[in-house]
């Protein structure tokens, strides 16, 4: 009987509102960062505790201690600053990390929660880190004298992250790299930086893209020196799987099935469908199902719902077709 | 000769100073319902005051009214254009920025004014000539999702007569400098010249006002030729991210305009006035018969608000550098 449809997220979860109100206290000097952290602690247990519920495969820690997912990496290493707000969309606005000496890692980064977070489970949980031409392009570069200075010494950095989770213990090592598919000409800079952040890993490697013209950049992205890849599929509406006939994906992928940026919440059947045609092109025991990006931009609510929509499609896709997890 | 200064695209709508209004603020506080959609609109104004006044403190000649009202670069057009509807946000080309992808679902046409207001508004507080902003018919294509049209040549020509109408209605409130955002002309291979072409000659043929075509991110030149005779008075150039961009200015006609896009609009690294200047004469050793503008290489709003301010400072300096030493 084949194995495989793994189910997992892809790493953030959306804050709920007293942990939102919080944050915000904390920003104010309201409450104390011992009291904020004692919250996040709690939230992350629940949080586990319904992936749990859910019955999914390969747990997150949610983020929840995370704000923005490059700038949370700055605040901690030495050589970056921390901009004055700027407008991502509408009233969204980020602080921006600067580039303003030397870049490196001076402390964990995030074992401490990852510990945390697999003390709390049997089951995997992820560790997750933002990838070294991300943290590059999404930051100001006031030091380097070339992009590509930079994002090796951010893959440096990431490395030895990387090799501290593995010590750990994590089994999984996602590191993110959204950036790679809006500036095809620096694919070859993305491919070397990943390498190097992920040298010496023995852990299951992973990276995820999203939201770019994939028309360019495959099949020349399956160069990313990772075990799997993730996707965004059903933004798309499966049109990858298109380039997939003409040329075979040859890694694991992470199947995304959830649009996130949509309030609607997707139809078992329509999940099913999504996945029962990505099995015309790959083999279950390539596939991992899961939202297509991080669920932080949906309410509590909606990104549980649309979870136990994809948990419910994949238990049906493995009944039919006989797979087991 | 005067080296003229202005700003591309829209601006930072957060204060540098305190106690200034704060349209973020504002805004929440409005989301929350204790502000109301008046208060709002007070904000938008007291914010485009502020960095008009800014604009003039530091001495740009063609100043921006910073789209004070706008979320992202279209859809504060689209949503108002007959044939739209606005969808979920989606990643803004490589700047880690957003917006809501708008679709074209009917035949796209012009209703009513939609920028006006806004412009009577900005110029009424600058004695300077306020420069329009409207996205690109190319653009605003490439960055919406068509399920209506058959070709995309149809859609083109509908969004271009659409913007044409948009600009008459600005040129008819006073607007003397009208700028289309187009980043995507510098992303298209050539096969794609006709499209932009179709695209782009309907909006500039009866134009009264001076209009920009200005193209941040990348260079032009794959379809460059295929505009070259078209009626527009400035190209903008994003001389920062793509020195390619430094081939467009041999191909220029005689008596245009060029905008130099020098100063880095994505980079928080303050640039030297007089590096700067020295790149102004590069493209007027190069080409003595056109006008030159300096400009921002894209919209300031990529840079927190502090930075920005200061970026505007170097332009004007690098400017005046470079009238000196000969326009």
């Amino acid at each position: 009987m084949p194995r495989g449809l793994w189910t997992t997220t892809v790493g953030s979860f959306p804050k709920p509102p007293n942990l939102e109100k919080a944050r915000n206290q904390r920003a104010r000097g309201e409450i104390s960062a011992d009291a904020l952290e004692k919250l996040e602690r709690e939230e992350t247990v629940k949080l586990i505790r319904r992936q749990e519920e859910m019955g999914l495969d390969i747990l997150v820690d949610g983020e929840l201690y995370r704000g923005d997912m490059t700038t949370y990496f700055a605040e901690l290493m030495p050589g970056f600053a921390i901009s004055n707000p700027v407008r991502s969309y509408g009233n969204r606005y980020y602080r921006k990390p600067i580039a303003v000496g030397p870049i490196r890692r001076k402390e964990p980064l995030t074992v401490s929660w990852w510990k945390f977070a697999q003390e709390q489970t049997s089951k995997p949980i992820k560790g997750m880190l933002t990838g070294p031409y991300t943290m590059m392009d999404w930051s100001f570069n006031e030091h380097y004298p070339s992009r590509e200075a930079m994002a090796m010494d951010l893959a440096e950095a990431i490395n030895e992250e990387a090799l501290a989770l593995q010590e750990a213990g994590a089994k999984f090592i996602q590191i993110d790299e959204p950036a790679v598919s809006v500036r095809p000409e620096e694919l070859s800079l993305a491919v070397r930086a990943l390498g190097r952040a992920t040298e010496g890993l023995k852990a299951k490697t992973i990276t995820h893209i999203c939201y770019g013209d994939f028309d360019v950049i495959y099949p020349a992205l399956l160069d990313l020196p990772v075990d799997m890849i993730d996707l965004e599929m059903a933004n798309s509406r499966y049109d990858l799987l298109d380039r997939f006939r003409a040329n075979p994906f040859t890694k694991e992928i992470g199947y995304g099935v959830l649009d996130v940026h949509s309030h609607r919440v997707e139809s078992k059947d329509e999940v099913k469908a999504g996945i029962l045609r990505g099995l015309e092109v790959l083999k279950p025991e390539q596939m991992y199902v899961d939202p297509d990006c991080g669920l932080k931009t949906r309410t509590v609510d909606e990104a549980f719902a649309k979870l136990q929509v994809m948990v419910d499609a994949v238990r049906e896709v493995r009944e039919e077709k006989g797979i087991t997890a | 000769m005067q080296i003229e200064t202005t700003l591309a695209g829209s601006y930072p709508k957060l204060p540098t100073q305190p106690g200034d209004a704060n349209l973020r603020v504002v805004r929440n506080r409005r989301d929350q319902g204790k502000a109301t959609d008046q208060d709002v609109a007070e904000a938008i104004l007291a914010t485009t005051r502020r960095i008009l006044a800014m604009q003039e403190r530091a001495g740009v000649d063609i100043p921006v009214d910073g789209a004070a009202a706008w979320d992202d670069a279209q859809t504060y057009v689209a949503r108002s254009l007959g044939g739209f509807q606005i969808a979920g946000l989606i990643r803004y080309l490589d700047t880690n920025t957003y917006y809501r992808q708008p679709e074209i679902v009917g035949a796209v046409s012009w209703e009513r004014p939609i920028t006006v207001e806004d412009f009577r508004a900005a110029q009424s507080m600058s004695e300077r000539p306020v420069k329009a902003l409207l996205p690109g018919p190319f653009s605003l294509y490439r960055f919406s999702k068509d399920r209506h049209y058959k070709s995309p040549a149809d859609a083109l020509r509908a969004i271009g007569a659409a913007l044409a109408r948009e600009a008459q209605a600005l040129e008819k409130a006073g607007a003397r400098w009208i700028h289309f955002e187009e980043p995507w002309i510098g992303r298209v291979r050539a096969e794609e010249a006709s499209l932009v072409r179709a695209a782009l000659e309907p909006l500039l043929a009866e134009r009264t006002a001076r209009t920009v075509i200005h193209v941040p991110f990348a260079t032009p030149g794959a379809v460059f030729d295929a505009i070259r005779d078209l009626k527009w008075s400035a190209i903008g150039l994003d001389l920062v991210e793509s020195s390619a961009a430094w081939e467009i200015l041999p191909r220029v006609p005689k008596e245009r305009i060029v905008a130099l896009g020098l100063i880095d609009a994505r980079n928080t690294r303050l640039e030297d006035p007089a590096e700067v200047a020295r790149a102004v004469a590069r493209a007027r050793s190069a080409r003595p018969d056109l006008d030159f503008q300096l400009s921002t290489s894209a919209s300031l709003e990529y840079l927190p608000a502090d930075k920005a301010e200061l970026k505007v400072s170097r332009l004007v300096e690098a400017a005046r550098i470079a009238s000196r030493n000969g326009g």
